[in-house]
């Protein structure tokens, strides 16, 4: 059994949806030469490759909670949240437990990033912080950071949600949604109101 | 209100990826606009993520424009646009070509101090460096490794790892940084966060460190050091008692060790890991009991156990990866000692319920393994248990995992054929069941299986009758014709041959034609085998088939008939066939020669008889079960794959001598250690028609920069019945070349065994780089010393299956010894025998069970003259020593004392 003695960890992780459509899909590449081989990159290395492997894989996994699989000579360790399932692979000698736990602190990072909800649309539309919590993460396959409230709070907030009191007219009244203009409305209300008091 | 943002509020279009060129379009268009919209940006840049992470690509020129306009955009200070824009030119730095152009830029973030997205530009920096920029940014990423910031510290540390293939030398001069960031202690600094109060409180009491640093930095160190063995070691020693707080880097810990003492066995490493078998994160314990049950061999019975321990106790924690980590081990132990594990079935039986499939099946075919050594008693106890809970589990799990379990109940079968009955009523309830054609094969090969290699008549009658009830209604044709075939060769030779008739000729009556003619044949085969009265009815009911509507049931009816009126017997059961693996290579052959007008010879292809491809199936069997439960390690080899390799030896050798037919060639065997400087290997070669033996030694040259010549091996035999014919010297070995080298040796058949020294002679000669030595050097010569081997009486003998009673009562000529064995354990004097003899262990009686204190062994053979040999041996473990009683039956008279020298 070839231990990895690399600092290379994850092979990829994919996010997909309920239909098995890929919603997220990074398959790393380590750069160093001698790991290649543990690492079957030859298995993804086309386009074709990485949708047939997900696609049999999502058949395998879908609506089934087991957690953890090997599929293919890879050790597969998933979650499904709602209607999305998202997937850690990495190859077969890897230690179980390590892979799991940065699956599973991904998505509490997730969980607090997007608001306690994780789903495929959230996901969509918070885009941005999926793509950099992940990177917070992994870095080519390395694991970088654990913890997820360290995970979290590198990860910079997006614009939408600076509101800034003292400049009311830089405020771009058309992006922002009724529920915003309330809770905005309020807000200012109860200032308003401790400063009357 | 914007189009955009209408969108947005869509699901719709939200689902679906966007366009590949209306999103690079937007991006120039707002990435070149003054002022930049830091907001808009950051979600176009989300977009163009979105699509590279649904596997899109830009080609080169497009890319690199892209990666222009995005460079724009550090003239905007904005920090939760700047992390992103990082995030994206490391995502498109692999396609774009003028990725230079950013380092001023990002030299000058990194050298800024208090931005959040710091770590992210020190990251993004090694994307963009090129081995000749590398040499700039040095001191700064000394200074980045030491940094106070622990995650300022790991970025630089995975940096400079993704650096190493392109600037190795330069990485190399950062090893004191690397080393002092390991042992110090790095606290976050609470200024360089963005402070989430938005998302609650869960980020406001954030932990002071994550010690990850201590993981990058352990993980480059030892690509900087692992060269070094004993700066290494040193390393490993300083780092063992409490500095590293992070699990990470102790698992990182512990594999290094486990490569150090698999490479050259430094004990003084293995109690630094037995003591991370207790401790507070699951995954170090995890990490240590997989390196420690990689290296069974160096613990002591006392550590085996608090290995087992700890993974009795992982097997019962909540997180369903390391129940599956954790049983996944035990699995492999089960394999070997079944008996040591014997403590968690408890537990083990438990987990027959688990949620998780694949942990109850490894969970089931663990139990069938250890359910299989108890005292006879309570094993069968333990089966019956087992199946009931598997009967009621097998209705909800996928076939996938049916088909695994399976197979270990037949291998449990082969191993204790006690339990046949059982097992075997097991399988026929789950064949009646609905189940796919792939699933019910399975079963099918399993009882096939069962009734070739199972002595015992009365289950073999159970099995045969069972299916012939599965194909009164099995609605898949293939498997009726597999099954029809096998009761045509396995139904003549048993008791009540009428049962099996009334069947097929059912089959006869009501199938589809690829059935009927296949019944035709198997009814055929009772006819010829039975003879009489047989006969004579099966002619009667063969002559109504003769009228059948599908012509190819006539034609094998109208065939059959004549065959068996005429009493040509071996037309219809053949007991050998041409070996197919030399067959095909054969053809091959002779259809690339194209010398069509000699005719092919068929006499050159080897004829096996039923007998010798019965063992053959029988040690794939039980090698095969073996080599899949133990993937990682190295596969065996395969024995269909060395009648293969014999071939070729054949086609070799025939070229350099003429010696006539070769009889047999042993496997081969290292003579030096494999990473060596010089790596010799040598197969023996056996010609007893012309009693030559040829040692053919393979030598491989893995220096660089030396060159050998004149190479020979000096064989020194320590038995006088060799006589030294010739020696075949290889000229010269270019360095990374492998080459033959060939000595001949007469042999006298009486007395066969003997040691041999061997010595490696050859010329050193220096090369340059491209491998031209000088014209005028004249090398010097050096001698080698290399490992002594034997001819033994494994090198004369192949191994055999059959039944080894009847065989061992059927020799007579006998002869009966008893000796010290020298060897520490029963297990290992076992495969020791293995070796020295090459006969097959027959009734499993390679298995022993640990705490026992005797054994018998029974293994059957043929040596190279065609006789059998049976061999008795019955061992025994008393006052330290092993005591063997040898009884060896042989056909060829000197054989006898052979094999009783063979064994020391």
């Amino acid at each position: 059994m070839s231990l990895n003695l690399s600092l290379y960890t994850i092979s990829s992780v994919l996010i997909l949806d309920n239909e098995g459509k890929r919603l997220f899909a990074k398959y790393y590449k380590p750069t160093l030469p001698e790991t290649n081989n543990t690492f079957s990159s030859s298995q993804f290395d086309t386009k074709e490759k990485q949708l047939k492997f997900e696609s049999t894989l999502f058949s395998k996994i879908n609506k089934i909670n087991q957690d953890i699989l090997i599929f293919e000579n890879n050790l597969i360790c998933y979650k499904q949240v709602n209607d999305i399932i998202i997937i850690f692979i990495s190859p077969l000698s890897e230690n179980e437990s390590l892979v799991y736990s940065t699956l599973s602190n991904f998505n509490e990072a997730l969980l607090i990033l997007f608001d306690n909800s994780i789903d495929k649309l959230t996901l969509l539309e918070k885009y941005d912080l999926l793509c950099l919590c992940l990177d917070e993460i992994i870095d080519d396959g390395i694991i970088i950071e654990y913890d997820p409230a360290t995970i979290v709070s590198r990860v910079t907030k997006p614009h939408s949600n600076q509101i800034d009191v003292n400049n009311l007219r830089n405020i771009d009244i058309s992006e922002k949604g009724l529920f915003n203009a309330l809770s905005f409305a309020s807000k200012k209300l109860g200032e308003r109101l401790q400063q009357g008091l | 209100m914007s189009t955009q943002s209408y969108k947005k509020q869509d699901a719709y279009s939200l689902s679906s990826s966007p366009d590949k060129m209306a999103v690079f379009q937007e991006c120039l268009q707002q990435f070149n606009a003054t002022p930049v919209n830091a907001k808009k940006c950051r979600q176009l840049l989300a977009k163009l993520l979105r699509l590279l992470y649904n596997g899109e690509s830009f080609p080169s020129q497009e890319s690199t424009t892209l990666f222009f306009s995005i460079s724009k955009l550090f003239q905007h200070k904005d920090q939760s646009l700047r992390q992103i824009v990082y995030l994206t030119i490391k995502e498109l730095s692999q396609t774009s070509d003028d990725i230079l152009m950013v380092t001023s830029s990002i030299m000058k973030d990194i050298q800024g101090n208090d931005a959040v997205y710091k770590p992210n530009a020190i990251r993004t920096l090694s994307k963009v460096l090129d081995p000749t920029t590398v040499t700039a940014a040095e001191r700064l990423f000394k200074n980045l490794i030491v940094d106070k910031n622990p995650i300022i510290s790991s970025a630089a540390l995975i940096s400079s790892y993704n650096l190493l293939p392109h600037a190795k030398d330069i990485v190399k001069r950062f090893s004191n940084e690397v080393l002092e960031s390991i042992q110090s202690f790095k606290q976050f600094n609470s200024h360089q966060f963005e402070l989430h109060e938005y998302y609650g409180s869960a980020t406001s009491n954030l932990p002071s460190t994550s010690y990850m640093y201590q993981y990058h930095a352990l993980g480059l160190i030892y690509q900087l050091r692992n060269h070094d063995k004993m700066a290494l070691m040193k390393l490993i020693t300083s780092l063992s008692e409490g500095v590293l707080k992070n699990s990470l880097s102790i698992i990182q810990l512990i594999r290094f060790i486990n490569k150090l003492l698999i490479d050259d066995n430094s004990l003084q490493l293995l109690p630094i890991i037995i003591n991370f078998l207790k401790h507070k994160s699951d995954m170090v314990e995890l990490e240590a009991c997989k390196t420690l049950i990689n290296l069974q061999n160096l613990l002591t019975d006392e550590q085996e156990m608090m290995v087992i321990g700890t993974l009795q106790k992982l097997l019962s924690v909540p997180r369903t990866a390391t129940r599956f980590a954790a049983i996944r081990l035990i699995n492999k132990i089960s394999i070997k000692h079944p008996e040591k594990i014997m403590v968690c079935n408890l537990e083990l039986e438990n987990l027959i319920n688990d949620s998780n499939k694949s942990i109850s099946t490894i969970a089931i075919t663990t139990l069938l393994k250890t359910s299989g050594t108890g005292s006879i008693e309570t094993t069968g106890e333990g089966v019956d248990r087992l199946i009931t809970k598997m009967t009621s589990l097998m209705e909800d799990i996928s076939d996938d995992f049916k088909m695994v379990i399976i197979e270990a109940i037949e291998n449990l079968a082969l191993r204790y054929p006690t339990k046949v009955k059982k097992l075997v009523g097991f399988l026929t309830d789950l064949l009646r069941d609905d189940g796919s054609l792939e699933l019910k094969s399975t079963i099918v090969d399993a009882l096939f299986d069962l009734i070739k290699f199972l002595s015992d008549d009365s289950s073999k009658q159970l099995i045969l009758m069972n299916l012939c009830e599965f194909i009164e209604d099995c609605e898949f044709t293939e498997l009726s014709v597999r099954i029809l075939h096998l009761l045509g060769d396995q139904g003549p030779t048993t008791s009540n041959v009428s049962y099996y008739i009334r069947h097929i000729y059912n089959r006869l009556v009501l199938e589809n034609s690829i059935i009927r003619s296949s019944a035709v044949i198997s009814l055929a085969k009772f006819a010829a085998v039975c003879g009489g009265i047989v006969s004579k009815n099966i002619i009667i009911l063969l002559s109504r088939c003769l009228n059948d509507v599908d012509d190819e049931v006539r034609d094998r009816a109208a065939i059959s008939l004549n065959f068996i009126n005429h009493h040509k017997k071996n037309l219809i059961v053949n007991d050998s066939k041409y070996d197919l693996a030399v067959l095909e290579n054969k053809l091959i052959n002779y259809l690339n020669e194209e010398k069509f007008e000699n005719e092919f010879d068929i006499n050159e292809v080897p004829i096996i008889s039923n007998e010798e491809i019965k063992s053959l199936e029988y040690n794939q069997k039980i090698n095969k079960t073996e080599v899949e439960e133990v993937k990682e390690e190295e596969p065996e080899v395969n024995k269909a794959q060395d009648l293969l390799k014999q071939q070729e030896y054949a086609q070799e050798l025939s070229m350099i001598f003429s010696f006539g037919t070769l009889t047999k060639s042993s496997s081969v065997t290292y003579l030096t250690d494999k990473e060596n400087e010089i790596v010799v290997s040598v197969v023996k070669h056996l010609f007893t028609d012309a009693k030559k033996l040829v040692l053919q030694f393979n030598i491989q040259n893995t220096l660089t920069t030396t060159k050998l010549e004149n190479i020979s091996v000096i064989v020194q035999p320590d038995n006088e019945g060799y006589q030294e014919e010739s020696i075949i010297p290889l000229e010269e070995l270019k360095p990374n070349q492998t080459g033959v080298s060939y000595v001949v040796f007469n042999f006298d058949e009486t007395d066969i065994i003997a040691g041999f020294g061997n010595t490696l002679n050859y010329i050193n000669k220096d090369v340059d780089e491209e491998g031209n030595a000088d014209p005028n050097d004249d090398g010097w010569s050096d001698e080698y010393q290399i490992d002594d081997f034997e001819v033994l009486g494994g090198d004369f003998i192949t191994g055999l299956y059959g039944n080894f009673e009847q065989i061992f009562e059927k020799i007579e000529n006998s002869s009966t010894t008893a000796k010290v064995i020298s060897g520490s354990s029963l297990e290992e004097v076992i495969e020791k025998i293995k070796n020295q003899l090459n006969m097959s262990f027959m009734d499993g009686s390679e298995f022993v069970s640990k705490d026992s204190n005797s054994h018998v062994l029974k293994l059957l053979g043929k040596d190279v003259y065609g006789g059998k040999i049976a061999t008795l041996i019955k061992l025994a473990f008393t006052g330290g020593k092993i005591v063997g009683k040898i009884e060896v039956k042989t056909e060829t008279k000197v054989f006898g004392q052979v094999v009783l020298d063979s064994i020391f």
